[in-house]
């Protein structure tokens, strides 16, 4: 069945993933460069790592985009759940417009969720933007994520399984912590992680619902990066890929990435 | 007890009435006027006795009270919009003794390296100087509470001035607590922003031109008309700054760069279209695009020029011949601060000759201060793209307060510019 | 990864014990905490961008509804704002041709080759997009200035001596978004191509003669759901793209969703901006409609 693939398909696939990891490995390299404002190879330092820390500015970007993160996780992760779990475990009427409306914000352009949320928190409750506004924007773009995320592996689990806990004697509440729960709770974590990736990293969203006091360290790069650009930026960034990659790989080796596929064992006649 | 919470004290076998807050000030009064700190009073007492030192000052609160600018913490200062009083007593008004803190709000590296630890040695006041990354979070920060969020001073471009004075963020200048503005060159002493200077003190002032490298662009420049050659396609870079580009195509024209007539603003536009061609980027980092070699030739700030030839030292510029926009950015004290009197010092340590040019020579950008001139490093103050003389500073106009109806007309053409 | 591998959901088996009104009402509990926040905060929004594109400016600079009308959409379809309305189109439809021409081949063989280590594959090709979208978008800047490392390069090669405009372009610009949402494209192949029963496709080697023929009439045609959806999945996100053209693209690159952004910050005409936007969703409300049907079927199924 697998046959020997052409050279051509894999040299291909193989330059791709070149393509793919060529920009974060310059970035990464350059974060070591002398130069101040050139990008050119001047010299190795190991500088611009320890200013980092003295950088107070950043360090508060750091810690408001830490903040509402965790705020997001929490609040998406419960939001997100239940919805997908109400989706694909239960029938009711409206199935299909709830499952339109989840879909909704993953396609909408973000400039467009912006804007609209600035129009709706400044027209109405005349707020110029804060920590909890952005932690209110992204919890609406973060739920569908993990709607869909949990979703999908609840309506790959076998509902004879929760039917025979029932009928082993446990109540509707008791099936489902017992037995859906721990089920479902990869994609829970996965979405959760998820949630968390695009709470971090977002930036047209943020930027239309921050205020002074508030600024998220995508906006405080994006200012830098407009205004000035030094290879200060490079060490937060290779940072924040190490961070991002290490928090991969201990979910994957926690089997988040693993098939939802999860079947009765069948008892012999 | 009795009215007001006056009270009676007896103070070494003598009585006295005394309402609790009259008292301090009272102290502080008789402590001005014998140029003492309260740790001298304490020690007199000590040595004298209580009684010969404050009979006086129980004497004192039965005259009319004098309104004293250095209050104690008990008394809130943003309570006042002005300093001296005009119910001051006849008494000849006192130096005013200043907070020993201060808060500073300012850009970062604007200023003398050695400035806030002068000003801190001289007098003894601890000065806190928190640095904002851009004018939006300046501005938006001291206009939180209406009333400077917290700070004593801060820089804002003078283009701000009208609207910050007339909302009540900024507290009315004591003049009398800043002599050193006498120093100020004659063109400084009446702007068109701030008339007599009531609200501000001009900080730093520049002009905006055009700088380019001479290795990619030879010839002499001199005029805006320049920048349409179209040999610079693809390597020009104009400010992302709608009024400053604005202002170019007025230049050209013969208008002026406040003009609110929509035909004029038209026939800017017009010409502004024909230019974008040419345009690389609307740069928010000319010092960076022009040394870094993304762009040939950029419209620039004199002191950003100032910076790019620290990079590259051959870059040039030029203050079209046409005319350019003066701007200046200005000190201005909040009308919330709680230290008003070390706030007016620190104005007036800046208008010193001296700290003045120390300014100057660390940023690159000219003060408005004549008296200094003559300390400025002569690289900067014989530069006449960074100080032009008389006769091209009387070709520099400033950019005016437009009001938001205008505003809009420039607006509404820059985004089509942008498209 | 789970979002795009599902089994479908089994028949529920008989003798279920839930009654119908009860599984009715846990539904719409567990649904109704999410819809709420969405309604008031997703939707309810979006419904004043429109009512909000009816409106004017006063005088004194707030939005009002005194005189509702069209002006503000006479205003957004100026035709002024044409080359940025082109622009706009023009990098989404080349961006999404590319990562289509791109991420085929990859997903291809991802699953016909990959064997055990196919999720770490697909984690590999997630793994950028993970991380900063903005940082990633930084490094392509530091790659394509003009004293960047590919102009080094090339000028040290002595393929050239001059150095190549080659940021502030719209090769840069499409290079960027064609990067950013390559895994975006790549996945939802993966899927498709994934579901391919392997026997279709021996059969049709057999039927054609040939791989390509094979390809052309078997593997082509059945995997089109994910091709729709993944251009559907890169096309729409990348019309309202604002970061990779404001970064990496220059005065003559600029989009509508920069325009919209210049609106709102710089400006106060609101009800303009809200117009703009509004048409930008209505071109993409199409293309959105159209990838939920196939979505549904790809992604939640």
């Amino acid at each position: 069945m697998t046959g020997r693939p052409s050279r051509w398909l894999t040299g291909f696939t193989a330059l791709l993933y070149a393509f793919l990891f060529a920009p974060i490995v310059v970035l990464i390299v350059f974060s070591f460069n002398t130069s101040r404002r050139n990008f050119v190879w001047l010299g190795f330092t190991l500088d611009w790592y320890p200013k980092l820390f003295e950088n107070q500015q950043l360090l508060g970007a750091l810690a408001v985009t830490l903040q509402v993160a965790v705020i997001a996780v929490v609040g998406s992760t419960i939001l997100g759940t239940l919805l997908g779990l109400g989706l694909a475990r239960l029938r009711f009427r409206g199935a299909g417009a709830t499952e339109t409306l989840i879909l909704l914000p993953m396609v909408t352009p973000e400039i467009i969720m912006g804007i609209s949320l600035l129009i709706f928190f400044a027209q109405l409750f005349s707020l110029n933007g804060s920590l909890g506004q952005i932690a209110i924007a992204h919890i609406t773009f973060c739920i569908s994520y993990v709607a869909v995320t949990v979703r999908a592996r609840a309506a790959g689990m076998d509902p004879r399984l929760e039917e025979a806990a029932r009928d082993l004697g446990a109540s509707a509440f008791g099936a489902f912590r017992h037995v859906t729960l721990p089920l479902i709770a990869p994609a829970v974590a996965a979405g959760a992680m998820l949630a968390f990736a695009l709470s971090f990293d977002d930036l047209v969203v943020t930027a239309f619902n921050a205020g002074v006091g508030s600024t998220t360290l995508p906006i405080y790069i994006y200012s830098s990066i407009k205004f000035g650009v030094t290879p200060a930026i490079n060490a937060i960034s290779t940072i924040i890929v190490a961070v991002v990659s290490l928090a991969l790989f201990v979910a994957w080796r926690l089997g988040a990435f693993r098939s939802a596929k999860v079947r009765l064992v069948e008892e012999d006649a | 007890m009795s009215r007001d919470g006056e009270r009676r004290v007896e103070v070494g076998g003598q009585r006295a009435r005394v309402r609790p807050i009259d008292f301090e000030t009272a102290v502080d009064a008789y402590l001005v006027q014998r140029r003492w700190t309260r740790r001298e009073l304490l020690e007199r007492m000590a040595a004298l006795g209580a009684v010969a030192v404050l009979t006086p000052i129980a004497a004192a609160c039965q005259a009319a009270a004098t309104v004293l600018p250095s209050s104690p913490p008990t008394q809130p200062p943003g309570s006042q919009t002005g300093l001296a009083s005009p119910t001051a007593t006849p008494a000849p008004t006192p130096q005013p003794t200043p907070e020993s803190e201060l808060y500073v709000y300012n850009w970062d590296e604007y200023i003398g390296p050695d400035t806030i630890a002068g000003f801190q040695q001289q007098y003894g006041i601890q000065v806190t100087y928190d640095k904002f990354p851009d004018e939006p979070t300046q501005i938006a920060k001291i206009q939180s509470d209406g009333k400077g969020g917290g700070y004593d001073v801060t820089y804002p471009a003078s283009t701000w001035i009208h609207s910050l004075s007339s909302d009540g963020v900024l507290l009315k200048l004591d003049q009398s607590l800043i002599p050193n503005l006498a120093n100020l060159a004659p063109a400084w002493m009446n702007p068109g922003y701030d008339p007599g200077n009531g609200f501000s003190v001009p900080n730093y002032w520049w002009t905006t031109g055009y700088a380019w490298n001479p290795d990619k662009v030879p010839g002499d420049l001199t005029d805006w008309a320049n920048l349409w050659d179209p040999s610079l396609r693809g390597h020009l870079a104009m400010l992302d700054d709608m009024r400053e580009v604005f202002a170019v195509g007025a230049f050209r024209l013969g208008l002026s760069p406040n003009t609110t007539n929509p035909a004029e603003l038209d026939q800017i536009l017009a010409l502004l279209e024909q230019q974008k061609p040419l345009v690389r980027i609307w740069t928010e980092d000319d010092i960076g695009d022009l040394t870094s070699g993304q762009v040939w030739i950029t419209h620039a700030w004199s002191g950003d020029w100032f910076q790019m030839i620290q990079d590259k030292p051959n870059t040039k510029y030029v203050i079209p011949s046409e005319g350019a926009v003066r701007g200046n950015d200005t000190m201005v004290i909040l009308s919330g601060a709680k230290h008003p009197i070390a706030a007016h010092l620190w104005l007036n340590y800046n208008l010193d000759p001296q700290v003045s040019a120390n300014n100057t020579n660390a940023i690159g950008y000219m003060g408005p201060n004549l008296a200094a001139q003559a300390l400025i490093d002569p690289t900067i103050v014989n530069d006449p793209r960074l100080n032009p003389p008389a006769d091209v500073q009387a070709k520099l106009v400033e950019l005016g307060y437009l009001a938001p109806a205008d505003l809009d007309q420039y607006t509404q053409r820059w985004n089509t510019l942008r498209a | 990864m789970d979002v795009v591998r599902s089994a479908s959901a089994p028949a529920r088996a008989e003798g279920s014990v839930r009654a119908p009104w009860a599984e009715r009402l846990a539904g719409a509990a567990f649904v109704l905490p999410g819809v709420a926040w969405l309604a008031i905060f997703f939707l309810f929004p979006l419904a004043i961008i429109v009512v909000v594109s009816f409106g004017s400016v006063d005088p004194a600079g707030h939005v009002t509804l005194a005189q509702p009308g069209l002006q503000s959409y006479a205003q957004a379809t100026r035709p002024e704002y044409l080359p940025a309305f082109a622009n706009s189109i023009r990098y989404a439809l080349i961006t999404t041709v590319l990562s289509l021409a791109i991420g085929y081949p990859v997903a291809y063989w991802i699953s016909r080759y990959g064997g055990e280590r196919k999720t770490l594959l697909l984690i590999l090709v997630m793994l950028p997009f993970w991380t900063s979208y903005l940082i990633r978008t930084y490094a392509w800047m530091i790659i394509l200035r003009d004293n960047g490392v590919l102009n080094s390069v090339l000028m040290a090669a002595g393929l050239t001596s001059d150095p190549i405009p080659l940021l502030n372009t719209d090769f840069s610009v499409v290079l960027g978004m064609t990067y950013g949402f390559l895994p975006f494209t790549i996945l939802p192949l993966y899927v498709s191509i994934d579901r391919l029963d392997r026997h279709l496709v021996e059969a049709g080697r057999d039927l054609y003669a040939s791989g390509s023929g094979a390809f052309l009439h078997v593997t082509l045609p059945l995997t089109m759901p994910g091709i729709v959806a993944a251009s559907l999945l890169t096309f729409i996100p990348a019309l309202g793209d604002y970061v990779t053209p404001d970064l990496l693209g220059g005065a003559q690159t600029t989009t509508i969703a920069k325009i919209i952004q210049v609106i709102f910050t710089s400006g106060r005409d609101w009800p303009d901006g809200s117009a703009l936007g509004f048409l930008l969703m209505a071109i993409t409300m199409a293309g959105t409609l159209l990838a939920l049907r196939t979505l549904r079927r790809e992604v939640l199924a």
